[in-house]
């Protein structure tokens, strides 16, 4: 059933029984489920590239799960959160949800709303993952440029002209040239605002 | 000259002399004054008739011997009238003498013995011895009896008198024309030397404290221009130093309209007028602590309604003016407020009847308009007269006041206790709720995970059976939640059972409660059956059904007032049956067998705790309760214990 394109639910609840019965939920939709008492076992283990979300209850004995959700962000770690309860209030739900929170369910909840919010969260996930892809694979191009093409990328991309560059970077309008088309075909750009999108993407600082 | 005229001559002669005789006898007579003649050769003694009367003897029928004057001589003047008489005759003196005699009636007279300067009756009868002593002796002798009293009264009177002054440390003097006079006391009052004379005035004002000097130079010179007396204390100080008090008076003496000059006495004073100050500061301590701590004293008969003292500010308490002088007793008591004056009346006419003492609380509407609280103590006086008390008025408004400020205190925090405990019971539910909630929504989970398992194709029927397995789990684990909590409330408080009297408790709690009752105008009136056997409870428990049942029906009628009836009956079948009941709101249309229910509550604060613990209580001591509404008014709410012998099974 295993297989690398399978996605998994993670499960965070203090309480055995509640989260015995959610990690079977999950596996009897046919996702893999893994389960965790307290939010340290959870950081202790290795997440793999497959789309996740988190199974999170509220009430944690050393930390609330709202407080872990900070911590995770803190961290940088990006996955979904769906957040259960067994006395949640109108207030501590926004909360949740303005930090990022999928969806906020009261203990008992129905299992499609669960199995609903899991479907969303892995949706969101598996976007996410595509984008963290993407540029992952800039990276590696723009790893690839010289310095002195990484200066060019940068000028190209604030919409300097050539004949601008070569006086910027002391060279001549030729050798600008010739550094461009390096540029755009290691990056694989078909046209400067490709190139301009991707420069964006990854957060190349704008050269004044 | 012719014998007719001799013998007419001799015959107005012999007239002549028996007239003069007779004078002398009358004159003798007027003035108690005899005569005598005591022949010295012959002893022999003759006396007029006055003599013998002085001596209280019958001229006729007395010849006279010296033997029998001399035993009418008293005895204790005897032996010294003769051995004086013999030494002035022997030193050639004429015996002159003061004796006393006993007359035959024994009376005792004094009388003053003369001799006459020519020594014989005779004139011419000089006849002497060789050593010149006469041979007859004449004298007179006079009764100064009454003369000696009159100065032996005197004497005893001035002696009187001076003694008098200097027990009483009073000294007397007089100013006139003739001089100035000092009684020996005087002297002695002002320390002066009697042999000195009297003081001039300036030596007098010299006398003075300078603080008074002034004021009494001035007196002296109005009392010489005006001649009016005066009557005023002053200090002197004495030539040794010694500061003293004098009281001095003067008036003036004036004779027919002719003023003479000044009589006076001077008294000391000082110890008295220490004592005066004393007591004047003792009196102002006395007084300032009364103002302080509010407090006046009184003594007076209650039944005939004397006042023998009151002080200052028991008149001020009442709003008086103690300058205005004695204030009639009717004033004090109509003062009182007409509500608190039967019960007042009441009290005090018990505590005289039986002479004790009595401490009441009232209330009075002061002359001011101003409500204040007073409590009198009063002691029943020893002198036994009935009615006759001693005692202390107090005003205890401020301390009225305070305790009702700590009344309101206490009863905003009983309140806030309420609310604290609503909040905890809140806390509890919201608690409770969590631990139930989470294993109910794990097998709520669990069987929807079970019911997928079973719905593939194939069913998965391991995991399914996994998935009940969990369900029957949680469900076990939601009903140990629940019986721990049941277990956790018996544990609590392990009854304790013992022999209670319903009547007692209902007392106890009436007692407790009676404070709460009279604030909301609401009487307490108890019907309990003498017969009601004792019942096996909790002591604690049942006083808390009780409470739990009478502050319910407080609450009913706080707004309105009312009537809280605490009645107990025994069943036939031998169970105790108490009922409470209210004339207040009643019971709510609808749900009447919710109202004990837990949470269930119809007040704002109410915990809706009250009537649940009250049933679990009586159903544990196997009894049951349950409320109808009054025909009238007000609902009642009954509970019945079992008996003693039930209450064992």
């Amino acid at each position: 059933m295993k297989s690398a394109a399978v996605p998994t639910v993670f499960i965070i609840d203090d309480d055995r029984g509640m989260r015995q019965a959610i990690h079977d939920l999950v596996e009897s939709v046919g996702l893999r489920a893994e389960s965790f008492a307290t939010g340290e076992a959870f950081l202790g283990t290795r997440h793999t590239g497959r789309p996740s979300c988190l199974v999170l209850d509220v009430r944690l004995p050393q930390m609330s799960g709202l407080d872990f959700q900070r911590q995770l962000a803190e961290t940088g770690m990006q996955i979904p959160i769906i957040f259960v309860t067994a006395h949640g209030d109108i207030p501590m739900s926004v909360r949740a949800l303005k930090s990022g929170a999928v969806e906020f369910l009261t203990k008992p909840f129905r299992d499609q709303d669960l199995l609903d919010a899991i479907q969303q969260a892995l949706g969101r996930d598996r976007i996410a993952q595509e984008r963290q892809a993407e540029i992952h694979d800039l990276q590696e191009r723009y790893h690839a440029l010289t310095a002195r093409e990484r200066e060019v990328m940068t000028l190209v991309v604030s919409g300097k002209l050539n004949k601008q560059i070569a006086s910027e970077i002391g060279a001549s309008e030729a050798t600008v040239k010739v550094h461009r088309g390096h540029v755009m075909q290691k990056m694989q750009a078909g046209s400067v605002v490709d190139l301009v999108r991707m420069a964006d993407k990854l957060k190349l600082p704008p050269r004044k | 000259m012719a014998n007719e005229d001799v013998q007419k001559m001799l015959a107005e002669l012999s007239k002549d002399l028996l007239e003069s005789k007779a004078r002398l006898e009358e004159a003798q007579r007027v003035a108690h004054v005899g005569h005598w003649e005591w022949d010295l050769e012959t002893n022999v003694v003759v006396w007029s008739d006055e003599t013998y009367r002085i001596f209280g003897l019958n001229p006729q029928e007395h010849p006279m011997d010296l033997a029998t004057v001399r035993s009418m001589v008293h005895p204790e003047d005897r032996e010294p009238l003769y051995q004086g008489v013999d030494q002035d005759l022997v030193a050639g003196e004429r015996p002159n003498a003061e004796f006393r005699i006993v007359r035959p009636s024994g009376e005792v007279r004094t009388v003053s013995s003369l001799t006459s300067e020519r020594w014989s009756s005779l004139p011419g009868d000089t006849k002497r011895d060789a050593s010149g002593r006469p041979y007859k002796l004449f004298g007179t002798i006079q009764d100064i009896t009454e003369r000696k009293r009159a100065e032996e009264a005197l004497k005893q009177s001035q002696f009187y008198l001076s003694e008098g002054q200097r027990l009483a440390h009073m000294g007397s003097w007089a100013f006139n024309d003739s001089g100035h006079y000092w009684s020996e006391e005087l002297y002695r009052i002002y320390g002066l030397d009697p042999q000195n004379g009297a003081p001039t005035v300036e030596q007098y004002l010299a006398l003075i404290h300078p603080q008074d000097r002034a004021s009494m130079a001035e007196t002296i010179n109005r009392m010489q221009e005006e001649h009016c007396g005066f009557d005023q204390i002053e200090r002197i100080i004495r030539p040794d130093g010694q500061l003293r008090y004098v009281r001095a008076v003067a008036v003036p003496v004036v004779e027919q309209g002719v003023f003479k000059g000044f009589i006076g006495t001077t008294m000391d004073v000082t110890e008295q007028e220490l004592l005066t100050q004393e007591l004047r500061r003792e009196q102002a301590y006395l007084a300032e602590a009364q103002s302080l701590t509010h407090t006046g004293s009184w003594a007076c008969n209650l039944l005939t309604r004397e006042i023998f003292h009151s002080s200052d500010e028991n008149a001020r308490l009442y709003g008086f003016d103690p300058s205005q002088g004695a204030i009639p007793f009717d004033r004090f008591y109509n003062a009182i407020l007409a509500e608190d004056e039967v019960a007042l009346r009441a009290r005090l006419e018990n505590a005289i009847r039986e002479g004790a003492d009595y401490d009441v609380g009232f209330r009075i509407r002061r002359t001011d308009g101003a409500l204040r609280f007073l409590r009198g103590i009063g002691h029943h006086n020893p002198s036994q007269e009935i009615g006759e008390y001693v005692g202390i008025t107090m005003d205890i408004t401020e301390r009225k006041r305070a305790e009702e400020e700590r009344e309101k205190l206490r009863q905003l925090e009983a309140d806030l206790a309420h609310i604290n405990r609503v909040n905890m019971m809140g806390e509890l539910a919201a608690a409770l709720a969590h631990e139930i909630r989470q294993p109910i929504a794990a097998s709520v989970t669990s069987a929807n995970a079970c019911l997928r398992w079973l719905a593939r194709d194939p069913p998965d029927l391991e995991r399914a059976r996994a998935a009940a397995a969990r369900i029957e789990q949680d469900g076990n684990r939601a009903a140990d939640v629940i019986s721990r909590l049941r277990s956790f409330y018996k544990k609590g408080t392990p009854p304790e059972r013992e022999m209670v009297d319903i009547k007692e408790i209902v007392r106890e709690m009436a007692a407790l409660l009676r404070k709460e009752a009279v604030q909301h105008s609401i009487k307490i009136h108890s019907e309990l059956d003498e017969n009601v056997p004792n019942v096996l409870a909790d002591r604690v428990q049942l006083q808390q059904v009780f409470m739990n049942l009478m502050l319910n029906a407080i609450e009913a009628m706080k707004d309105t007032g009312g009537k809280l009836t605490i009645s107990s009956r025994s069943t036939p079948q031998g169970q105790v049956t108490v009922s409470i009941g209210d004339t207040g709101v009643g019971l709510p249309a609808e749900n009447t067998e919710r109202i004990f229910d837990a949470f269930h509550t119809t007040k704002p604060q109410g915990t809706g705790m009250g009537l649940a613990i009250t049933r679990s209580i009586v159903e544990a001591h196997g009894g049951r309760v349950w409320g109808t509404a009054n025909q009238d008014a007000g609902a009642t709410f009954h509970f019945t214990l079992p008996a003693k012998a039930e209450a064992d099974a």
